[in-house]
């Protein structure tokens, strides 16, 4: 077929050739007579070129050359176009009919197949049914020779027997010596009259009928009808769920059937398996009839299980049901918390809500770059994540789109809404848990205020990771021993203690008294302001001028290093060298009522 | 301006080198040492300015500081001038430690019999760094200073005289406020006169006073047990309050335990190189 589809084509194009010279030929006999007369105008009407005041065409529409070359050059394409579409249908047409072909071969093969079986086992019983019968009246035939030959002998000895005595009473007759022949005599004569008086069967001692067997040929007629009529189909085989197939509402089932069943439709049913299903009554049953051997069946409940079976029914009658299947409708998709995702410059932990009552199997978190061009950026995923959060390698100085899919065995449910990640800067939020019950946050988590009013002890409540002495609140940075940076705004009275800690730093003690915390303090005195580098209860002695309003942190755990900064004027503070061997996490405290203000997100300056 | 070379000795993938000139400033010969980074083979270096405190020459620093590995890391050019005209036969030159010979005090004479040679503010501010410039491959936008005593002092007064021509200054132990002091009194009476108004302008609490210019970054170090801080030689607290008040940033760290030598120089050297090369490699 496609040979001859690409012949056909070829004949296309060649005519199309052939049109072409012949214009070509037009077009060289205009050229030669504008020798004489140059053309300058062209007829629309009559479709020659001609001059501006020809006679022959005074009623007609002549155009200038340019626009008569460009209105036939766009009727040309305009053909061309339509041309081609055809030749795009004429293709789809027989590549349908190559299909249909195809079909129709098979079916008739199939068909002829299944004439030639039947016949065949036709034939076979038949045979068999011969075999028997020849052997049946073989066996007759020796046993009725066999009993005639019996008589026969029978018959010829008796005759043997007569004969003799017969001899016998001729030879005593013959007897001349009488007194012999009577003594002789009365012993034969016995003989004789007793044979004599037995009376001789002379007849056949078996009947000559033949013995006909009746023929049962049921069998043989019940095929020969089954040739043209159909079996009830067997059972349909539930095929197992195919990856992708579900959504969170429907489910795509499929089965097959036996290749020799004719089937009319089938009927599909299906029942929600409730998890505690000891507990509940079994759910209702629902029923679809359906023609194809596959099914979408919608309305369902996310992240849910069904088991379903199916009956096929034709003319003759419905098959058993199918063994059950189990399949699994796709989890909902998660919900991303913005809030609860933290950054770093080549790291993000993005944490999420799963979305469904149930568990689901596990989560797959895709991220790709977010560019203006979106098709220059390829998605990745990371997979078989078991818990609602995530740390994902990624590149710095890069934006990035994250979305999370929830898993099940029917497959991953639908992206959950993204989030945005940058990797320009540190990005973390406030551990409200571990905040001191005077320190109170923003709605937007950024600010700390530690107000006037002082609660009553009798009023807070500590948990254990409350701070319990210092009015303190801890950060929550990305756990990977990166690079961190961070700001916090301050006001010029505000005594504040901000670092960093071990997660687990004393909540009863003060910030930089102990060896698990580092920060810079800022106290005011009378006479000036003070400023102390704290760790173990220790500073050094260091004077600043100018008062930084804005402190930059910046915290290198492969360096080492956590680094304080006056960040409005890039004026390095102080710098404590340190090997951490924990997680740390930044640390903010109040010593007196005010404020401090949290900015994240940002770019270490470059000189840090 | 000829240069000839004194000495010349691999330090660090780099050269620690003496050189001798004579000075058009000093009308003297003078010896400076510079310390060429490897990076200076094939690229052009910022420079960093050492100024030396009383009675040292061109070597203390390149001997005892140890500041050759962090230059070489940072490839920052080091350039450590003498602390004085020498051998000029000026009458008591050689009389006293902390004046004359050894003790230029980084300003320029104007009476007699020193106004001629003593010109140490012109020499480390023009002629040093011009010679530099010119014979070394220095980046010449790119220079700070610093200084240990009176070479912090003269440090001090350099970048606060010549706001933007020095991208980073530090210090360490500098005597602050000159004119408060005995060594400063001594110097600048001998050098610039009676006159205490020509005094303020090499003073650097009084210049901090009315500084205006680029925003300046000012590293101190400071040891505890020095003894001319308890002698009040120094006084460090009257430079933080001028600098306080017209919010000019220092970071001033007093260093438990250290003396003013130059084993205190050794120990925090490296957070000075670091802090110059925040700015010069900005």
């Amino acid at each position: 077929m496609e040979a001859y589809d690409a012949r056909s084509l070829c004949v296309i194009a060649e005519e199309l050739s052939e049109e072409d010279e012949a214009d070509d030929e037009e077009a060289f006999v205009m050229v030669q007579d504008s020798h004489t007369h140059t053309p300058d105008a062209f007829c629309s009407h009559c479709r020659v070129l001609t001059h501006s005041g020809a006679a022959a065409h005074t009623r007609h529409t002549l155009l200038a050359l340019g626009p008569a070359a460009q209105q036939i050059k766009e009727e040309l394409s305009h053909s061309r176009g339509k041309l081609s579409q055809k030749i795009v249908e004429m293709e789809n047409f027989a590549s349908n009919l190559e299909e249909i072909f195809i079909t129709v071969e098979e079916n008739f093969g199939r068909q002829e197949q299944n004439l030639e079986q039947h016949y065949n086992e036709v034939l076979q019983t038949l045979s068999q049914s011969h075999e028997t019968r020849a052997a049946a009246l073989g066996e007759q035939k020796s046993r009725a020779l066999e009993r005639l030959y019996g008589e026969l002998l029978c018959c010829g000895q008796t005759l043997d027997a007569s004969k003799q005595l017969i001899e016998r009473a001729q030879g005593v007759h013959r007897q001349r010596d009488q007194r012999a022949f009577l003594q002789a005599v009365m012993s034969i004569m016995k003989r004789v009259e007793q044979f004599s008086s037995k009376e001789v069967d002379l007849k056949l001692g078996m009947s000559l009928d033949f013995d006909v067997p009746t023929t049962d040929l049921s069998d043989v007629r019940q095929m020969m009808d089954s040739i043209n009529v159909l079996p009830a189909p067997s059972a349909p085989v539930m095929n197992p769920q195919i990856c992708n197939s579900a959504t969170d509402t429907s489910l795509h089932v499929c089965w097959s059937l036996f290749s020799d069943d004719t089937v009319e439709f089938y009927e599909l049913y299906w029942r929600l398996i409730s998890d505690d299903c000891t507990m509940e009554p079994l759910q209702d049953v629902s029923q679809l009839k359906v023609k194809e051997t596959h099914c979408t069946v919608s309305d369902l409940l996310p992240n849910a299980q069904y088991e379903l079976w199916v009956t096929a029914t034709n003319t003759t009658g419905i098959s058993p049901a199918s063994e059950r299947a189990v399949y699994m409708t796709v989890p909902s998709p998660p919900v991303i918390r913005p809030r609860q995702c933290v950054s770093s410059l080549d790291a993000a932990l993005i944490r999420w809500d799963s979305g469904n009552t149930n568990p689901v199997e596990s989560y797959t978190l895709e991220f790709r770059e977010s560019d203006t061009d979106r098709s220059n950026t390829a998605t990745e995923s990371v997979v078989a994540i078991p818990s609602c959060e995530c740390l994902v390698q990624l590149q710095p100085w890069k934006h990035y789109i994250i979305s999370v899919r929830a898993v099940n065995t029917g497959g991953p449910s639908d992206l959950s809404e993204p989030v945005d990640i940058s990797t320009a800067g540190t990005c973390f939020h406030l551990l409200e848990d571990t905040a001191h019950p005077s320190l109170s946050l923003s709605a937007d988590g950024l600010t700390m205020f530690y107000l006037d009013e002082d609660l009553p002890l009798s009023h807070m409540t500590f948990s254990d990771s409350t701070f319990a002495r210092c009015v303190a609140v801890l950060g929550d940075l990305v756990p990977i021993r990166g690079q961190y940076y961070w700001e916090i705004e301050v006001d010029e009275d505000t005594e504040y203690r901000v670092g960093v800690a071990y997660e687990d730093t004393q909540r009863n003690s003060y910030l930089g008294g102990n060896k698990t915390s580092w920060c810079m303090r800022h106290i005011v005195t009378p006479s000036r302001h003070k400023y102390e580098f704290l760790h173990n209860g220790w500073t050094p002695d260091v004077r600043i001028t100018v008062q930084p309003r804005l402190i930059g942190v910046f915290l290198d755990y492969g360096g080492g290093i956590l680094s304080f900064w006056n960040a409005a004027l890039r004026q390095h503070l102080h710098t404590f060298s340190c090997r951490f061997l924990h997680r740390v996490q930044p640390c903010f405290a109040l010593d007196n009522p005010g404020a401090l203000r949290l900015h994240t997100g940002l770019p270490a300056p470059p000189m840090i | 301006m000829a240069l000839t070379q004194v000495s010349s000795n691999k330090c660090s993938d780099g050269y620690q080198k003496v050189f001798e000139h004579d000075s058009s400033e000093l009308k003297c010969k003078m010896k400076f040492a510079i310390y060429l980074p490897p990076k200076a083979e094939s690229s052009k270096c910022p420079v960093f300015y050492w100024l030396s405190g009383l009675t040292c020459t061109e070597q203390n620093f390149i001997t005892k500081a140890g500041s050759q590995q962090a230059a070489s890391e940072h490839g920052i050019i080091i350039v450590a001038p003498d602390t004085s005209p020498r051998g000029c036969n000026i009458e008591g030159e050689e009389e006293s430690w902390d004046f004359g010979t050894g003790a230029g005090f980084y300003v320029n004479a104007t009476q007699e019999p020193w106004k001629t040679n003593y010109r140490m503010y012109s020499y480390v501010t023009e002629e040093l760094p011009r010679l530099i410039n010119s014979n070394f491959p220095a980046d010449p936008e790119k220079m700070s200073i610093s200084g240990h005593s009176m070479g912090g002092h003269g440090a001090l007064i350099c970048a606060l005289k010549n706001p933007g021509k020095y991208k980073a200054v530090s210090a360490f132990a500098p005597i602050c406020n000159p004119i408060q002091c005995a060594w400063g009194q001594k110097a600048f009476s001998g050098y610039l006169g009676s006159d205490k108004s020509t005094w303020e302008l090499y003073d650097a609490t009084v210049l901090a006073e009315s500084y205006s210019g680029p925003e300046l970054d000012i590293l101190i170090d400071q040891g505890r047990d020095d003894q001319f801080l308890s002698s009040s030689q120094l006084l460090p607290d009257n430079l933080i309050a001028a600098c306080s008040k017209k919010k000019i940033p220092v970071v001033f760290r007093l260093q438990q335990g250290y003396d003013h030598s130059y084993f205190f120089i050794f120990s925090f050297i490296n957070d000075h190189i670091k802090h110059h090369a925040k700015y010069l490699n900005a």
